[in-house]
């Protein structure tokens, strides 16, 4: 593809891996900073928090809106380029919420409104929690089976490991919090991530061939399949931006950071370790 | 002239082979099958219409999140069993069910702290609480809920139970469409109470019996006279009672004066004297199965409907809370829905022009998008056939089916085309298979990393889980085998 080269001969696989581990280091204390102070990893949303959300294209302006909505705990609005609003609110009780309610279909009939009461977001939380250990477990174990080789098996989980928290990390970081949404583009990402780690490792270890050339002829292929599901989320992501669909807007924010940090941590993680694996002797 | 006469034959004789090779088969015939199943028409104004059914984001509707008014006690006990769930019965004002050996569900909402002291009155101790129903109480709930919201005429409703880790049920998920906030609250938010009592002169009547003895309601009928009507058991307790409690009131002897009656929440809903030969043959024998008769016509079917739902209503076994709840307009569900539409398309478009970036070459290029293409129309045949209701997230993952799709197809391509040059039929099958197994492997992450989530029940994100398995395993068995059969005959023209 000319636009990348892709020349790794020269750098140990030391070098390889410094950078994703550094940035490793400082994902996992963001995370832990994070959960210290909100209680969870990445900031959750009004799925997993309790509270209500209201989406609405209107004309006003974003002052407006805190004026129309003053008597209520509202937490933040943001806006789209199409006169899209998408309002959270903390979670209140049943009679300010009915009077929310009424509010909202006198002035905005056309709104979109979803609330979580607070308990059912802790149910939500520890099923959503449960899903993802329980993915990357079973993924793990699927790529132990796969290779049935201890140290490329371990390459290639720690890169997904190492995707999931540089992108959860992230998420903090630009404020997208999580939500059901989000946890669905966190599970995605397991399959991915695996993917180009897959290709690399098989070509490696099942070809015959120089070391350098099969990485270049894994890297030629893996970063192809990247960019084209690179493309495709930053589409989506473009378009659910316009037209203010929030759900859409937050999975493929999510997938498109995934992606990027799984392109660095498949071909120097992943690479680096595989690296020092068959030079030191193992593979063919 | 005579070389190129010859060459066309041969093209045509490897279409035909390429037509009858089985995978080429398999994705075709399925091909077929999706779009009967998705079935493309125009309605009766003109509008191009599916039977594809779009959910809550799409379209206008409303969910509700309803909580248990119950909890499932673990709990241990010095007195025989019997004993001990009858007081705590009679103490605790409640329902109280054996789930089993170490298990109650007690049908009205306690705190574990007001709870200790009944269970300690009455010879027991509490181990563990939760709040929720058991299993068979959740699936009685959805099964009457169900019933409750289709005959209602709404459009298909989805009723969830959202399972905790312990196979406690705490919530049910009521997703109907068409429907606002209001209508949706009113179908589902209240639970009626259930009664039938007897006339006993005048304006006075007297309890016979409590929604709780009827164990099954069928779906209204038309009897051969053209009355419709809704027939229903009892528990042979319930029937019992009813046969003395019609005797006592003098039903049987005298029907027209001692009309039975059917009240829901302090309304009468029905009313009717006893048929003359269920009120002879009452005399002598209880009856389990009775019909309630409504009238002819519309009217009666009207009539009918709306009985059988009162009936079920009385049968629902516990309490409920409305915890969540949430409703999209129709002119915002017709805005996403132009908005996925776009989104989807230019995403196809996009990754089309990267990928002949890639090859720049069109026998490659157009195959593959095309095979893209034929993976989501199968995936949409498959969400019409079950009659899966596409959201927000569902669209996510077809959109994400494009993208890992993309890759794989990508995968296979590459490793055929290995050094740049075509190779022979037994090199190219070694090398298919050998693609294949990369594909199979990142197949197998992503269907078990999003199979917790799919059996899981986590609300809105089954329905995405599933439909990513789904397009990865037609990925897998049908559409990537059949692109690497029509590569090759391409590739090696």
């Amino acid at each position: 593809m000319g636009l990348f080269s892709y020349n790794i001969e020269k750098y140990s696989p030391k070098q390889l891996v410094i950078i994703p581990l550094v940035l490793l280091a400082i994902a996992l204390v963001v995370l832990a900073y994070v959960t210290v102070t909100v209680g969870m990893p990445v900031k959750p949303g009004i799925d997993f928090s309790g509270g209500t959300a209201i989406t609405v294209i209107t004309p006003d302006s974003s002052d407006q809106l805190r004026a129309v909505f003053a008597d209520y705990p509202l937490v933040s609005i943001s806006e789209g380029v199409n006169n899209g609003k998408f309002l959270t609110f903390s979670a209140m009780d049943d009679t300010k919420y009915q009077g929310l309610t009424k509010l909202v279909s006198e002035k905005y009939p056309d709104a979109r409104i979803d609330q979580i009461g607070e308990a059912f977001g802790k149910t939500l939380q520890d099923q959503a929690l449960l899903a993802m250990i329980l993915a990357f477990i079973g993924m793990a174990i699927v790529v132990f089976i796969s290779f049935r080789t201890f140290v490329p098996s371990v390459a290639v989980v720690l890169s997904a490991f190492a995707d999931m928290v540089m992108t959860a990390a992230m998420m903090n970081v630009v404020g997208i919090p999580l939500t059901l949404g989000t946890t669905a583009a966190l599970l995605m990402l397991i399959g991915y991530s695996v993917d180009s780690d897959i290709l690399l490792t098989t070509r490696v270890l099942k070809r015959q061939g120089k070391l350098n050339e099969k990485l270049s002829g894994a890297f030629h292929t893996g970063i192809i399949m990247t960019s084209t599901t690179l493309a495709a989320v930053v589409v989506l992501l473009i378009v659910s931006w316009i037209g203010q669909v929030q759900v859409v807007e937050e999975i493929s924010a999510v997938l498109l950071i995934g992606l990027i940090f799984d392109i660095m941590n498949t071909w120097l993680t992943n690479v680096g370790i595989l690296k020092w694996y068959v030079t030191k002797g193992g593979g063919k | 002239m005579v070389c190129h006469k010859g060459r066309r034959e041969m093209k045509h004789d490897k279409v035909k082979a390429l037509a009858t090779d089985w995978r080429v088969l398999t994705l075709a015939i399925l091909l077929i099958l999706s779009v009967v199943a998705i079935y493309p028409h125009f309605d009766d104004n003109g509008n191009l219409t599916t039977n594809l059914q779009y959910g809550l984001d799409l379209q206008q509707g409303a969910w509700l999140q309803l909580e248990f008014q119950s909890e499932v006690v673990g709990y241990s006990t010095t007195q025989p069993v019997d004993t001990f769930v009858t007081n705590l019965s009679k103490s605790l004002d409640a329902d109280v069910e054996v789930v089993d050996a170490n298990h109650l569900e007690i049908r009205k909402y306690y705190t574990q702290a007001q709870l200790e002291p009944y269970f300690a009155a009455s010879g027991g101790k509490i181990v563990s609480y939760q709040q929720g129903v058991s299993k068979d109480t959740a699936a009685d709930v959805k099964t009457i809920l169900e019933n409750k919201i289709n005959s209602m005429g709404t459009k298909d409703a989805k009723v969830n139970v959202l399972t905790g880790v312990n196979g406690v049920a705490r919530y049910v998920r009521v997703e109907m469409a068409g429907v606002d906030m209001n209508e949706a609250q009113q179908i589902v938010g209240k639970q009626g109470k259930f009664e039938i009592r007897i006339q006993t002169a005048g304006n006075q009547t007297e309890h016979v019996l409590y929604g709780d003895s009827i164990t099954s309601v069928q779906t209204p009928n038309k009897d051969t006279r053209g009355d419709w009507g809704v027939s229903f058991t009892l528990s042979p307790a319930g029937a019992e009672t009813f046969r003395q409690a019609a005797i006592k009131y003098g039903a049987t002897t005298d029907p027209n004066n001692h009309q039975l009656a059917m009240i829901l929440d302090n309304k009468t809903v029905y009313s009717a004297p006893l048929s003359t030969d269920l009120a002879s043959s009452l005399q002598s024998t209880a009856t389990h199965s009775m019909t309630a008769s409504t009238g002819t016509g519309t009217y009666g079917m009207q009539q009918a409907t709306d009985l059988e739902i009162h009936l079920r209503a009385g049968a629902l076994p516990v309490d409920v809370k409305i915890a969540g709840s949430g409703s999209t307009s129709a002119s915002l569900g017709a805005h996403y829905m132009t908005m996925c539409m776009i989104a989807f398309i230019l995403a196809l478009i996009t990754v089309g022009f990267v990928i002949y970036y890639r090859y720049r070459e069109p026998r490659i290029v157009l195959p593959m998008v095309l095979i893209n293409a034929s993976e989501i129309v199968i995936l949409l045949g498959f969400i019409s056939a079950i009659k899966f209701q596409m959201d927000l997230p569902t669209i996510a993952g077809l959109i994400a089916v494009v993208g890992t799709g993309i890759d794989q197809l990508v995968v296979i391509t590459d490793e055929i085309l290995h050094e740049g040059i075509v190779p022979s039929p037994n090199v190219y099958l070694k090398r298919l298979g050998r693609a294949l197994t990369i594909i199979m492997i990142a197949a197998a992450t992503v269907i078990i990393a999003m199979l917790p989530l799919a059996l899981m029940d986590l609300s809105t994100l089954k329905g995405f889980a599933i439909i990513t398995i789904m397009g990865v395993i037609v990925g897998v068995v049908v559409t990537r085998p059949a692109y690497g059969k029509i590569i090759m005959d391409i590739l090696s023209e």
